[in-house]
C-alpha cells in the first residue's frame, strides 16, 4: 500500500476545509465592515453557494483521487467514493436539468456512498483515533437523514450542531492521519 | 504539524460560526432586482458598531463594482418620517446608536407603553441612493425591513447591498433648476372623509446639514382606514339590478407583510409587517328604492363597500434632489414618488366596513391610482360578466366564478409563502455543501404562511340582468394583496373598446 498517495488525500482534505472555513471567517467578518468590497466577497446567500460549490468540487476531485489511488493499490473498495462522485456529479446535472424525482434517487445512492466511503477511510486508517473519529462521523451522518425525516423542521438546530460536529471530526481525524502517514511514512 | 494546526483552526471557525461568534448570515431578502439585505447575527465586532451598513455597487453589463454615490437614509416612525443619515461614499455605515435613529426608536416604544412589545414592531428604512455621471443621474428607493427590538438590543447588523444598474434602470437627466421652483405638490382633494391628511416630515432632532446635495422630501401622511378590500357600484347597477345582493369576505392570517411600491420601480421591500387572523363578511342589498320592509343594509346609491384597518398611518413620499455647485449653480437630478405603510394598529380589533359614497379611502384609492398607476392596463382585470341576450349567460372572462346554490363566487388572492433563510440553514450552508460534511443534508428553507384571500358573493341573480364585475389589483398602491371589485351594469369598468374572454367560459344560467 502505497501510504504517499493517501498521505495526499489527508492532507488536502485538510487544506480545503480550511481554506473554505477561511473564506467564511473573511468574508463574513469583512462583510460589516464599513469598507468598499468586490461584490464576490460579500457573505451573501449566492456567493455562499457559490463558494460551497467549488469546495464541493475539490472535495469530489480528492475523493475521485482516493477512489483511484486504492484502485490502483489493489484496493477494489476504491470504487466506492468513485461511484459516489459519479453519482454525485448525475445527481447534481439532473437536478440542474429539472428532473427533481431522478435526481433525488441518484442523490440518495450518493449520500449512502458517501457513508461507504467514511467506512472505507475507517478501513485504510492507520491512527486508532483517526479511525474512532471517522467511526462517530460516519454514524452522524448515517442519523442525519432519518432524524430530519422524523423531526423535520423542528430538529433542524440539533441537526445543525449535528453536521457542525460530524465536519469537525473529519478534519481533526483527517489530520491526525496526516500527521502519521507524513512522519513514519514520508 | 501544520496540517494539525491548520485543521484546528478550522474547526475554530466553524464552531465560531456557529455560536455568532462572528457575523453569521440568518435572514435574507432580495428587493426585486434593486438590492438585497442580509442580516447577520455576532457579538459585535471590534470599531463596527452594529446597526445598518449599505453598500452600493454599479452594474454595468457583467461589471459589478462598489461606486461612490449619495445615499440618503430615513427611518419610519408610526406617524412619519425621519431623517437619520447622509453621505457620499460607496459604503454608509448608520449604528443603532444614531441620534435620530434612536429619536424614532424612541417613537416605537412609547407607541408599545400600551402592551406591545418592541419586537411585535416590524418596522423599516426608507434608502434613497442617487448616483451620477456626467448629465445623467440614477436615483434607487429601497426599504429594509427590521425589528425594533434589535435597535434596542444592538444585536443585529443589517447589511444592504443595493445595485444601480445603468443598463436597466432608466437614468434621469440632470438640468440646471432653482430649488424649490419645481417641486412636486403632493396635494390631494381635502374633501375625503375617514382619514385625516397631514405632513409626516417629522424633524429628527439634528438636522444634517449637506451643501452639495440637497434632498428635499415631501411627505404626506394619511391618518385613518386602510384598505383591504371593496366592493363598487355604480348608479346603473342600482338602476338595473336591483335587488342583487353583495356579500364581501375577507380572510387574512398569518404575517401580513405591505410592501413599499415606487412609481416606476413598483416593489420595492417591506415596510410595515404584522400578525394578523381575521376572517370576516359583511352583505348588502342594492335597491333602486328604500322599501317598507327594507333591511338596514339595503344601499340605494352608488358606493363602495370596503372592509379596512381602522388607525393606520400611511405615507406618499416624494423625494427630490438637487446638486448644487458654487460656480455652476443649483440642478435638478432627479425625483421618486414611495407609497409605503407606516403603521397598522396590531391585533385585529381595529378592522372595520364601512360604506363609502365618494368621499371615503376607496374614493382616494381611486384618485391615488389613477394619479400614479393605473397607466398599468393590467391593474384592471375584466374579470366576469352577466349578460342577458335573450337568455341569461354567465361569461367567466378572467378566471373561475364558482356557483353555490343560488350564489355566484369570485375567490381572490390566496396562500403566499415568504421563504426566509433560517439560521439553521445558514449557519451551515458553507458547510453542508462541501462533501466534507452533508452534501445532501442542506435542509429546506424555513418558510412562513400567510393568507390573503377576498371573496365576492353575488346572490339574486335573476333573468334579464346585466352585471359586469371588473377586478382592480391595487397591490401596487398598497403594497398588499389588495383586491377590489368593480360592479357596472353596461359594460366593464372603463369603456373597454374590446373585451377578451381569456379564460373563455360561458354558462347558460336561469
Amino acid at each position: 500500500m502505497n501510504t504517499k498517495s493517501l498521505f495526499w488525500f489527508f492532507v488536502g482534505f485538510v487544506f480545503v476545509s480550511f481554506a473554505s472555513s477561511l473564506w467564511l471567517l473573511l468574508s463574513s467578518v469583512l462583510t460589516v465592515m464599513p469598507i468598499p468590497l468586490p461584490y464576490w466577497l460579500l457573505y451573501t446567500p449566492g456567493n455562499i453557494v457559490a463558494a460551497g460549490a467549488i469546495v464541493m468540487a475539490l472535495m469530489l476531485a480528492l475523493y475521485a483521487y482516493l477512489g483511484v489511488a486504492l484502485v490502483i493499490n489493489g484496493l477494489r473498495r476504491g470504487f466506492v467514493p468513485i461511484t459516489m462522485v459519479f453519482a454525485f456529479i448525475i445527481g447534481i446535472a439532473l437536478l440542474l436539468a429539472r428532473l427533481a424525482i431522478p435526481a433525488l434517487v441518484i442523490l440518495v445512492i450518493a449520500y449512502v456512498m458517501l457513508i461507504g466511503t467514511y467506512v472505507v477511510i475507517i478501513s485504510i486508517a492507520t491512527s486508532r483515533a483517526a479511525k474512532a473519529l471517522w467511526e462517530a462521523a460516519a454514524m452522524v451522518l448515517a442519523l442525519i437523514p432519518p432524524m430530519l425525516m422524523i423531526g423535520g423542521l423542528i430538529v433542524i438546530d440539533y441537526v445543525r450542531y449535528m453536521a457542525i460536529t460530524e465536519q469537525a471530526m473529519t478534519i481533526i481525524a483527517s489530520a491526525i492521519e496526516a500527521w502519521k502517514l507524513g512522519v513514519g511514512g514520508g | 504539524m501544520i496540517v494539525l494546526i491548520l485543521a484546528i483552526t478550522s474547526v475554530i471557525i466553524i464552531i465560531a460560526n456557529s455560536i455568532y461568534a462572528i457575523p453569521s448570515l440568518v435572514a435574507y431578502s432580495s428587493i426585486g432586482r434593486f438590492g438585497e439585505v442580509g442580516y447577520y447575527v455576532s457579538q459585535p465586532m471590534p470599531g463596527v458598531p452594529p446597526g445598518l451598513l449599505v453598500r452600493v455597487f454599479l452594474i454595468n453589463g457583467s461589471v459589478v463594482e462598489p461606486v461612490n454615490a449619495f445615499i440618503d437614509v430615513y427611518a419610519n416612525a408610526p406617524s412619519g418620517i425621519v431623517h437619520v443619515a447622509m453621505g457620499y461614499s460607496s459604503t454608509l455605515i448608520v449604528p443603532f446608536s444614531n441620534v435620530n435613529w434612536q429619536y424614532v426608536i424612541n417613537k416605537w416604544v412609547l407607541l408599545g407603553l400600551l402592551g406591545v412589545s418592541p419586537s411585535d414592531y416590524e418596522t423599516s428604512m426608507l434608502i434613497f441612493i442617487t448616483y451620477m455621471k456626467g448629465n445623467e443621474s440614477w436615483i434607487l428607493p429601497l426599504v429594509i425591513p427590521y425589528n425594533v427590538a434589535w435597535a434596542i438590543e444592538n444585536s443585529r447588523y443589517i447589511v444592504v447591498n443595493a445595485f444601480i444598474n445603468v443598463n436597466s434602470i432608466k437614468p434621469s437627466g440632470v438640468v440646471p433648476a432653482m430649488p424649490g421652483t419645481t417641486s412636486v405638490n403632493l396635494q390631494i382633494p381635502s374633501n375625503h372623509s375617514g382619514y385625516t391628511t397631514y405632513n409626516c416630515n417629522l424633524n429628527p432632532p439634528k438636522p444634517l446639514p449637506e451643501t452639495t446635495f440637497k434632498p428635499e422630501i415631501a411627505c404626506l401622511g394619511f391618518n385613518g382606514s386602510l384598505p383591504i378590500a371593496w366592493a363598487t357600484w355604480d348608479k346603473d347597477v342600482i338602476k338595473n339590478d336591483s335587488g342583487l345582493e353583495i356579500v364581501l369576505t375577507i380572510d387574512f392570517w398569518g404575517a401580513i407583510r405591505w410592501d413599499a411600491m415606487a412609481t416606476g420601480y413598483g416593489d420595492i421591500g417591506t415596510s410595515y409587517s404584522a400578525l394578523e387572523n381575521v376572517f370576516l363578511g359583511y352583505s348588502v342589498v342594492l335597491s333602486s328604492q328604500v322599501t317598507r320592509s327594507s333591511p338596514e343594509y339595503q344601499v340605494t346609491q352608488p358606493g363602495s363597500l370596503y372592509w379596512y384597518y381602522g388607525g393606520a398611518t400611511w405615507a406618499i413620499v416624494n423625494y427630490t434632489v438637487w446638486f448644487v455647485n458654487s460656480t455652476m449653480g443649483t440642478y435638478h437630478l432627479s425625483n421618486a414618488t414611495v407609497f409605503e405603510v407606516l403603521y397598522v394598529p396590531p391585533n385585529d380589533h381595529y378592522i372595520g366596513m364601512i360604506l363609502d359614497y365618494g368621499n371615503g379611502p376607496v374614493s382616494l384609492l381611486y384618485y391615488l391610482a389613477s394619479r400614479h398607476y393605473l397607466e398599468y392596463p393590467s391593474s384592471i382585470v375584466n374579470y366576469a360578466a352577466f349578460i342577458y341576450t335573450g337568455q341569461e349567460y354567465l361569461y367567466e372572462c378572467n378566471g373561475p366564478v364558482t356557483n353555490i346554490s343560488i350564489a355566484y363566487a369570485i375567490h381572490l388572492g390566496g396562500l403566499s409563502t415568504v421563504y426566509g433563510l433560517g439560521p439553521a440553514q445558514l449557519g451551515t450552508t458553507l458547510t453542508d455543501l462541501s462533501l466534507g460534511s452533508e452534501g445532501l443534508g442542506m435542509p429546506p428553507p424555513q418558510a412562513s404562511l400567510s393568507l390573503t384571500g377576498v371573496s365576492l358573493e353575488l346572490s339574486n341573480i335573476t333573468t334579464g340582468m346585466n352585471l359586469y364585475v371588473s377586478v382592480i389589483n391595487a397591490s401596487a398602491i398598497y403594497g398588499l394583496p389588495a383586491f377590489g371589485f368593480i360592479l357596472n351594469a353596461t359594460t366593464f369598468y372603463g369603456n373597454p373598446t374590446s373585451v377578451t374572454c381569456k379564460y373563455g367560459k360561458v354558462t347558460r344560467i336561469g
